[in-house]
């Protein structure tokens, strides 16, 4: 079984600066492989080691992207390919595009692994738009897979329901942090993913076919958090009447 | 008359997506209609009429299938933009009809407006702490954010109807099981009383529970009890990647407050806290914070609450 697997690189959002204006550092901002593709790619290890096979993690990002794909390696993928992007605006539609054309040219995968959403920029649009590109059906928001044959059955969490799914290989699913609990590689295994093989493709080389237009981001700003905080501290007792008596006051308690 | 469409799989989100396309319809010559797949459905409410695609076979129910069919529409009809709910088969649909159509998309924005030429709104980036302005050049494709416009509660009954080919393949579906009613609850809960990693073992979710049902409050939980720890079914986690809730009172019990935890309660009308570490960041997040131990103070509220 041949498994892809999708990463992105993301801004790390607990350590994220502001300036002055509220608006967030993004130059030289602290970055780390998104939180939920850990969890894509401990799926795709566990499930080559059920079924045998390759792992390949793919990423479209800048090059130092290439920290985070190698983690993946660590963590047990076996070998990686990056489309190293430079200065395009990269919104959701291009780096599916960008991710389908690299899959595309690294042979059939049965299982194209991606998920729900990255951690900094969170749009959920990649996995769909990869299955797309790709033309194959997608089963979105997983959090279990299990291999039968020639086919994959998934339970998909939706807002009220949860629906057990099948589809026919080769599929594109995107998993939810619930699915598994990632691993933590050992330091051999960080060594040894120094010595595994990535290969670089440059995006402008895959831009033919692309899409011409997109969204784009024209400014951000610190979401201000107009809180009272108000602390009560000391007996226990007394901090639980002050706590009470403002929530009564406020109107949002009943009783 | 050029055209926005909406849609959406759940009607309460079709009738906030009506609300949002009837603004942007202020524009000259813009006309909101909201689609409808297979038939319309009672209380899916459109200001200006609804569009009703029929196919030999089903179409809604599979954001594959759905796609299809409003594609073949929007080809024909060229929408100046497509606005679909933020639901988790919505973001499959948004994504599907943005390559399909080859059109920019927008993601779970709020605060839509268009100067004629480009589509622009918000969206909270990097686990809610910023807001970032965005936009496509129009036609393209947006999903809005869940809840962030009021949803229209009457409007016109006129409807045209549209056969489309009816193509896509769709998953098969073995199996649907609801979850819990408790967890769906959640959503549209006034009180809201949630526990964290301070709850030191399974059982002591009693004492949460009691305050919950003292406070007339639905339970829910950070991302360790339910993901990690397993005490709590997964519907009860509250969080960017769980549920986002909005109630009048959120109550965070012994929850640091993580960024992923707070981007799903930062709607909530009142945040308070209880926590043993004066330094949580849930304090940051929160109009009232009780510093201390919940096993004591907790208990306190309870008597105070019960007016003994």
């Amino acid at each position: 079984m041949r498994i892809a697997v999708c990463v992105k690189q993301a801004v790390d959002e607990g350590e994220l600066r502001l300036d002055s204006e509220g608006s967030p550092v993004l130059s030289g901002a602290a970055t780390k492989m998104s939180t939920f593709d850990k969890n894509g790619v401990e799926e795709a290890v566990r499930k080559k080691s059920e079924a045998g096979g390759e792992v390949v993690v793919f990423t479209a990002g800048p090059q130092d992207a290439k920290r985070t794909m190698k983690e993946a390696l660590a963590m047990g993928a076996d070998r990686g390919v990056h489309v190293v992007v430079g200065s395009e605006d990269q919104d959701a539609l291009l780096t599916s595009y960008l991710l389908s054309r690299a899959i595309k040219a690294s042979g059939h995968f049965d299982l194209v692994i991606t998920s729900e959403g990255s951690s900094d920029t969170y749009t959920g649009l990649v996995g769909p738009m990869l299955a797309e590109w790709l033309s194959l059906p997608f089963i979105g928001y997983v959090r279990k897979i299990e291999l039968r044959g020639p086919a994959v059955t998934a339970e998909r969490a939706l807002e009220d329901t949860v629906e057990v799914v099948e589809a026919a290989l080769p599929v594109v699913v995107s998993v939810v942090s619930e699915i598994n609990e990632p691993r933590y590689p050992t330091l051999i295994q960080i060594m040894q993913a120094g010595k595994k093989q990535i290969e670089e493709l440059r995006a402008e080389s895959l831009l033919d076919g692309a899409p011409k237009v997109g969204s784009k981001v024209l400014g951000m700003k610190a979401q201000s958090v107009a809180r009272k905080k108000v602390i009560f501290e000391g007996d226990p007792q007394d901090v639980a009447r002050k706590l009470v008596e403002s929530l009564r006051a406020e109107g949002v308690l009943k009783r | 008359m050029k055209e926005i469409w909406v849609y959406s799989e759940s009607a309460p989100v079709s009738n906030e997506l009506a609300t949002a396309a009837s603004e942007l319809a202020r524009v000259p010559g813009w006309r909101a209609v909201v689609l409808e797949l297979d038939s319309p459905r009672d209380g899916v409410f459109s200001p200006s009429g609804k569009l009703v695609l029929r196919a030999e076979s089903r179409i809604a129910g599979s954001a594959d299938t759905a796609a299809h069919a409003i594609v073949e529409a929007a080809t024909k009809l060229e929408p100046v933009a497509i606005l679909v709910g933020s639901t988790r088969l919505g973001r499959e649909l948004a994504a599907r009809l943005a390559v399909r159509l080859g059109r920019g998309c927008l993601s779970e924005a709020f605060d839509l407006s268009t100067d004629g030429a480009y589509l622009s709104g918000k969206r909270y980036v990097y686990a809610g702490r910023v807001v970032a302005s965005v936009s496509a050049p129009v036609p393209c494709i947006a999903t809005v954010k869940l809840g962030s416009y009021s949803q229209l509660a009457d409007g016109s009954s006129e409807a045209d109807e549209m056969h489309v080919g009816g193509a896509g393949a769709g998953l098969k579906v073995l199996d649907v099981r609801r979850k819990q009613a408790s967890a769906v609850d959640l959503k549209s809960a006034k009180v809201i009383v949630s526990a964290g990693r301070g709850i030191r073992k399974k059982e002591d979710l009693e004492l949460i529970e009691k305050l919950a049902s003292a406070v007339g409050g639905a339970v829910g939980c950070s991302r360790p009890l339910s993901s990690d720890l397993g005490w709590l079914p997964e519907e009860h986690h509250i969080g960017l990647t769980g549920v986002t809730v909005h109630p009048d009172l959120y109550l965070a019990v012994g929850i640091s407050g993580q960024l992923q935890h707070v981007a799903g309660i930062k709607d909530s009308k009142v945040i308070a806290a209880i926590n043993s570490d004066r330094d949580a960041p849930i304090f940051q997040a929160s109009d009232y914070g009780a510093v201390g131990d919940l096993y004591k103070i907790v208990p306190e509220m309870l008597k105070i609450l019960s007016g003994s």
